[in-house]
């Protein structure tokens, strides 16, 4: 039998509760927020008894925590960058970039559980529910307890990065860039979590340019042109994927005042901001293409991105309302877009490493 | 009490066919808003003309939204009338919701009390927000519960959150925690008001026989009708929004009529499950309110609305 408890944020207990660690046999999860992220801010928590959670087995969790579905955005790059550099043979230092992959690994999932910490703190994930299931919120973990975890995992990031950076130089400037940026973004942050235009360039940033700039350098293959303009390619369809679940939450963020591209866009406009940002985008592909790829690929690519794009924004132009069924259909389908893009790079990739080693089927 | 006139000046007389539109509108319905809000003005012994405006106030917005409403949905009825937009016109009743509305402000500001004001105003913001979205949902068969208690959250919600803070900011109270309490009172009570409403269309607790799948037929999922529809297929929720009767909702679950009744009635008591834990929160809110007004005619009043909204028992019960 569970029970119930408000607390306003300026209780000792308030913050106890948030972060599980009032008690050793209960866990508190926030049933009904007012006033989300002011000094006014009250919750009202179930207590339920640790013993009464139905927990997943340990695999399913973990995977929750770490957000394993999102590992495309640092897999895709990195095998990226080991292509083209085998191809191009400048695979100079295999043993650094080993490192940096399984830190670039163990950070992404530090910073994924940190963000579940931060969403469950702040509130956003009371205010923006997904279909995701989330370990804080269902109560198989405690706040504290995924805190610890994430330290856990930055630390061993840590620890993977120093050889790398004591090995290949350049790549401290670039961790040094990030860490830079990612502070920045924790100023902003701690002023505000509602204004998320830094968060929304930070990303594009990091997942893009920066990120296949750190694999670069740790190879000690440095940065070209073609790499920074496959960042820049990576780092628009990953902020499409932000740009789609912003939209998805498009109601209950304008209602917390959450301010970033979609909400300051409107439902109409950001309608037409999502076609046009996927129409650049295969632009984009098409120059990268062109610079850098095959013809044949290159032709081919093309042609199953647009065939393949174009009921995807038609759904997208047709979403008659902000609450209703064809939001989650049309993220759906803007997903589908973005794995196809991922199945296009890796076929292709492997197709100029298997050429280069004369390769028959 | 007469809800339709709290000043002379309300409804001018010489506008065409404006106080017979009034009449037929005010004459069947239950005043339930407003008994709310007496609820909660008597034990605070709000004067008997403060306590007019707040109910007429309640009743002016409520009739406003029913006119608009049977509009945008092309109700023909309307609590066993024929619709306004229907028997007048559709600009009639478009006009004759703004004004109700207007007057809702002149009497209002006449009154004096600004946040009462603002917060009436806000009330009526949310309100037309929710029948805007609600709108925007129609002929969606795939909208979930959750998407749906937002909707529910600015229309329904919103005039009960009203009713349970208005008679305090009209006696110049507003202590913040009381208004939080209470706004979380509202928003639980709305809730299940308007999903023991949604019940009725399945013909459950259907006491007062209002017509069955009604808002199936016009093309609009309900609460109740998204949690039925929940684990469907594809072709299981065509055959369901194809139902014409309560057999037909039942053969969704199972060719042979009794078993799938009997389904049914299992996911009627699992969707009873999840609103009585909303009723356990609205009970602990209860609980804090007690403690801060130590009212116990208030909290005996407050305590016998679940029963009454959510399972439709009789207040003696």
């Amino acid at each position: 039998m569970s029970s119930f408890i408000t607390l306003k944020k300026s209780d000792p207990e308030f913050k106890k509760h948030l972060y599980g660690s009032f008690s050793g046999d209960n866990i508190a999860i926030p049933v009904a927020t007012l006033n989300l992220g002011s000094v006014e801010e009250t919750i009202t928590f179930e207590i339920k008894k640790k013993s009464d959670i139905k927990k997943p087995i340990f695999l399913i969790l973990f995977f929750n925590m770490i957000k394993i579905k999102k590992y495309l955005l640092i897999l895709v790059p990195l095998f990226y960058v080991l292509a083209k550099n085998y191809v191009d043979g400048s695979m100079y230092d295999i043993w650094s970039l080993f490192l940096a992959a399984c830190g670039s690994l163990f950070l992404f999932a530090g910073i994924n559980i940190r963000n579940d910490v931060i969403d469950h703190i702040t509130g956003y994930d009371r205010v923006n529910t997904s279909e995701e299931l989330k370990p804080i919120q269902e109560g198989w973990l405690t706040a504290a307890d995924a805190v610890f975890m994430s330290w856990a995992f930055i630390i061993i990031a840590t620890l993977f990065a120093i050889p790398v950076m004591i090995k290949q130089p350049e790549t401290a400037q670039v961790v040094g860039v990030i860490i830079a940026s990612v502070l920045i973004g924790k100023i902003f942050v701690r002023k505000s979590y509602k204004n998320q235009h830094f968060g929304e360039l930070l990303l594009f940033i990091l997942s893009g340019a920066g990120l296949v700039s750190g694999y670069q350098v740790a190879l000690g293959a440095g940065i070209d042109t073609e790499v920074l303009a496959f960042g820049i390619l990576w780092g628009w369809s990953v902020l499409f994927l932000l740009h789609l679940n912003n939209f998805r939450n498009l109601l209950t963020s304008s209602q917390a005042g959450i301010k970033n591209t979609v909400t300051r866009l409107g439902f109409d406009r950001a309608k037409k901001l999502l076609n046009y940002w996927w129409i650049v985008f295969l632009l984009f592909w098409f120059a990268y293409h062109h610079f850098y790829g095959s013809v044949f690929w290159s032709a081919l690519s093309n042609l199953i991105l647009i065939f393949w794009s174009i009921p995807t924004l038609i759904k997208i132009s047709q979403i008659q309302s902000p609450v209703g069924s064809d939001l989650i259909d049309a993220k759906l389908a803007g997903y589908r877009n973005f794995l196809l893009m991922n199945g296009i790079l890796i076929l292709e990739f492997g197709w100029y490493v298997g050429t280069k080693n004369s390769w028959t089927l | 009490m007469n809800f339709k006139i709290f000043s002379p000046q309300d409804f001018p007389a010489y506008l065409p066919k404006l106080n017979l539109l009034y009449d037929d509108l005010f004459s069947g319905g239950k005043g339930f808003r407003s008994k709310l809000v007496q609820i909660v003005a008597d034990p605070l012994a709000l004067p008997l003309e403060t306590q007019n405006l707040l109910c007429q106030t309640i009743e002016f917005i409520h009739n406003a939204s029913l006119l608009h409403d049977d509009l945008v949905d092309r109700s023909q009825l309307r609590r066993g009338k024929e619709a306004a937009w229907h028997k007048y016109t559709p600009e009639y009743a478009v006009l004759a919701g703004d004004y109700l509305l207007a007057r809702v402000m002149v009497n209002l500001s006449q009154f004096g009390n600004i946040q009462l004001v603002q917060f009436t105003s806000e009330t009526i913001s949310d309100l037309l927000e929710g029948e805007w979205l609600q709108d925007s949902v129609v002929g969606d068969f795939f909208v979930s519960l959750e998407q749906l208690d937002r909707i529910h959250h600015l229309k329904t919600a919103s005039l009960f959150r009203w009713c349970l803070r208005a008679p305090l900011m009209a006696q110049n109270n507003f202590d913040s925690e009381l208004h939080k309490n209470l706004n979380e009172m509202g928003t639980i009570l709305g809730q299940l008001f308007q999903r023991s409403d949604d019940l009725l269309d399945y013909n459950i607790r259907n006491d007062e026989g209002k017509a069955l799948l009604g808002d199936l037929k016009s093309g609009y999922l309900n609460s109740f009708g998204s949690f039925l529809v929940k684990d469907f297929d594809r072709s299981s929720i065509d055959q369901f929004i194809k139902s014409t009767s309560m057999d037909d909702i039942f053969k969704c679950y199972s060719v042979d009529v009794v078993q799938g009744q009997n389904i049914f009635n299992q996911k009627v008591e699992q969707f009873d499950e999840i609103n009585t834990k909303l009723i356990n929160l609205y009970k602990h809110h209860l609980n804090e309110l007690d403690q801060k007004m130590k009212s116990p005619e208030l909290l005996k009043s407050l305590g016998v609305l679940t029963d009454v909204l959510y399972w439709r028992r009789k207040p003696s019960h």
